[in-house]
């Protein structure tokens, strides 16, 4: 039997509804709305299997068996359909900010852990700095906002994608990834991300160093003034939510230097800074604190590009969080911020685009640019873009691919919630279509 | 009203455009000539450059440009160029180049200089700066400026070039500099708490409906003298916004009944440092 995992295309064909079945956190805002919009709709509810479970060992046939018992037969009908008579629609969803699953995805990406499958990183090859044991790694301690080996998460991170990946292929075969785990890797890796978006033709801020991106903060500052792009920023590989991102600049003529970032450094003499992720934007103009904090995140994996100034209203400046499910965009906030880094949670303020002073015209470019920027992850059919409106010229850039950006608060679109909204669009269409096939338009499968 | 911004972003300046140009076609445009503001913002990389070709050129095109009464230097936000690393150059030829000039506003202190600060209809001039130079300050405090009635300078911190002292801003404030001045803004500077006491009780207050204090870092003692102060009464507006004053020092400007904003309490501790996890999105 052919795999029917991967592309996911809209199509007119015969409507084939599936089951959904989550692997998030029971409970939390994003298993919650996802519960709470198949209630409004009259869907019946989708299966939520535990992440915390799942990485404590139980596998996914068990876990879904588990759940599957607890659910009523006849609620299994939605229009007249029998959902569980399809193979089940798979969605992972975000880790979140439990530490128990953050400990976990680092004890599994240690040196010595029993799934060694580094199939989905991107960069497996790159060694992580002074990795922890399985045994060091889950007596971590919850220390909030400490960034805990961000390199290592990652590459528990992707053993646990790969896992899901191969349970999902024997416990329910014919199943359908929502964003398949290979693309979510490469999305969750901004490295990756910026490189298939590149490759795609979507246009992204210029990297520093077209061909090879500087290692540290030395090579960093040589390639900057070097070619002339004093202004950029850097980006922790695999940070989420400002996680360590720098808006730096250096000064051509005089050398000095400012960084503006959320992490925090608390220095030590006889042991190694820990770096955290502040609640407010620090200002750094001294070497040292910049030359330390640059350092520790290049030995884990950094992006850096230029710095696009960006499109602003009344001294503030703006990015656009574009929502788009099933190549079409739907849902998307501006995020005004005083300050270069604009994620919502540092307080910065939201607004619809018109709101934000943008034409309907760049308002398309925007919506378009986001669908392109999804259709570079032909496995995936929601995503979160990050897209940038240059301040003189209106251009628009993809700083970002988020896979879990769905949770957007009091935005909507055509009356609807972002849950409500996929929920409806996934089950009014099929999504199946073999992995090979390129992208086509409607009806034409 | 016609206003017009010139721009020349980072990526313009890299491919060879330059704000020379930019003013040269404005002014043989047919706009030119009904144009009443003018904003030049980034000037190309202006924490490189100087705005001296800003200069050279509105000088050497100033006659097409007969109406325009208002004229901004630098207006770029942070996502262009820090307010700090603006590099300005000697602004001060642009005024005889003008002579219907109302309204001058400029933004970032490196560099800048007003050497030669005349002008008859001048009304308004404001320095936006995260650190203004006593020098400036000098040349303004000689300056002749018969018809200024707003003077609003954003003082900053020595970090960024601001070097003065209180007795580098007693001279702006002596009555008869500004014969009419209804507008005084001394602000953002972190003397803030001197430059109140200086001001509570300054015949100066007695010519003006507005002061502005705002930005700096104001606390409950500069704030004291100012509220005991029978001047500070007749104002029309007192703007103490952006302070680290205490709460009960807030209570008492409410109840004071005066026209005093006092809003955007700053925190000095460290205590708003929460920190929130890694992986949230």
């Amino acid at each position: 039997m052919m795999r029917k995992t991967g592309v996911i295309l809209p199509s007119q064909s015969e409507p084939l509804m599936r089951p959904m079945i989550v692997i998030g956190i029971p409970g939390d805002k994003r298993t919650s709305g996802i519960q709470q919009a198949r209630s409004d709709l009259g869907m019946p509810p989708a299966i939520i299997l535990s992440y915390a479970e799942f990485l404590q060992g139980r596998s996914l046939g068990d876990l879904m068996e588990e759940q599957k018992k607890q659910i009523p037969r006849q609620s299994s009908v939605y229009n007249g359909v029998d959902l569980s008579a399809a193979p089940p629609l798979l969605r992972l969803e975000s880790p979140g900010s439990s530490f128990e699953i953050e400990r976990a995805i680092i004890a599994l990406g240690a040196p010595d852990s029993d799934d060694m499958d580094d199939s989905l990183h991107p960069f497996a090859d790159r060694p992580d700095p002074r990795p922890l044991r399985v045994k060091v790694a889950r007596q971590l301690k919850e220390i909030q906002g400490v960034l805990h080996h961000p390199s290592q998460w990652f590459r528990g991170y992707c053993r646990m994608l790969a896992r899901l990946q191969r349970e999902a292929n024997t416990a329910c075969p014919g199943s359908l990834w929502l964003n398949d785990p290979t693309d979510i890797a490469a999305m969750t890796d901004k490295r990756q991300t910026q490189q298939i978006l590149s490759e795609a033709g979507i246009p992204i801020p210029r990297p520093v160093g077209e061909d090879q991106q500087p290692t540290d903060y030395d090579s960093l500052r040589e390639m900057m003034l070097s070619r002339r792009m004093h202004r950029v920023f850097i980006k922790l590989a695999f940070g989420s939510a400002a996680s360590g991102v720098i808006a730096y600049q250096i000064h051509p003529v005089t050398g000095a230097e400012i960084a503006l970032t959320t992490v925090g450094v608390e220095d030590y003499i006889t042991r190694p800074p820990i770096y955290y992720n502040s609640g407010k934007l620090r200002r750094y103009t001294d070497t040292a604190t910049i030359s330390g904090i640059m350092n520790w995140i290049y030995q884990h994996g950094a992006y850096a590009e230029q710095w696009i100034p960006k499109a602003g209203l009344k001294g503030k400046a703006f990015d656009i969080r574009q929502l788009v499910v099933l190549r079409e965009a739907c849902h998307a906030v501006a995020r005004v911020s005083p300050t270069p880094i604009t994620n919502l949670h540092l307080r910065n303020q939201r607004m619809s685009l018109s709101e934000a002073g943008l034409s309907e015209s760049v308002q398309e470019q925007v919506r378009n640019t986001a669908v392109q920027a999804l259709a570079a992850f032909p496995r995936s059919g929601v995503a979160g873009i990050d897209v940038l409106v240059s301040g003189g010229s209106q251009q628009c850039f993809v700083a970002d691919v988020n896979p879990f950006g769905d949770l957007l608060y009091d935005v909507k679109y055509r009356g609807c919630s972002t849950y409500e909204w996929e929920m409806k669009v996934l089950s009014a269409r099929d999504y199946i279509t073999p992995p090979s096939t390129p992208l086509i338009k409607e009806g034409l499968s | 009203m016609t206003e017009v911004k010139l721009s020349i972003g980072y990526d313009e300046f890299e491919e060879g455009q330059r704000i020379g140009t930019e003013i040269e076609k404005l002014s043989s445009s047919p706009e030119s000539s009904s144009l009443t503001s003018l904003i030049i913002g980034d000037w190309g990389q202006a924490y490189e450059n100087s705005s001296e070709e800003v200069v050279e050129s509105l000088v050497t095109h100033s006659a097409s440009f007969p109406a325009l009464r208002k004229l901004f230097i630098g207006e770029m936000g942070y996502e262009e160029c820090e307010i700090s690393w603006i590099t300005q150059s000697d602004l001060s030829p642009l005024l005889p180049a003008f002579p219907e000039l109302q309204s001058l506003t400029i933004q970032g202190g490196n560099e800048l200089s007003l050497s030669e600060l005349k002008h008859d209809k001048l009304e308004e001039l404001i320095i936006i700066s995260g650190g203004l130079g006593k020098a400036v300050l000098e040349q303004i405090a000689t300056s002749q400026l018969p018809n200024l009635r707003k003077l609003e300078l954003y003082l900053g911190v020595d970090n960024y070039g601001f070097d003065g002292s209180l007795a580098d801003l007693l001279p702006l404030i002596e009555v008869g500099k500004f014969p009419k001045l209804t507008y005084l803004g001394l602000k953002n500077s972190q003397i803030q708490d001197e430059i109140a006491s200086a001001l509570a009780n300054a015949p100066i207050l007695d010519q003006l409906d507005t002061l502005d204090l705002s930005l700096g870092t104001l606390s409950d003692e500069g704030a004291e003298l100012l509220l005991a102060s029978d001047r500070i009464k007749k104002l029309k507006a007192l703007n103490l916004s952006h302070h680290y004053m205490s709460d009960e020092m807030i209570t008492r400007w409410k109840q004071s009944g005066l026209p005093v904003d006092v809003s955007d309490k700053q925190e000095s501790d460290d205590e708003e440092d929460w920190r929130y996890p890694s992986i949230t999105e």
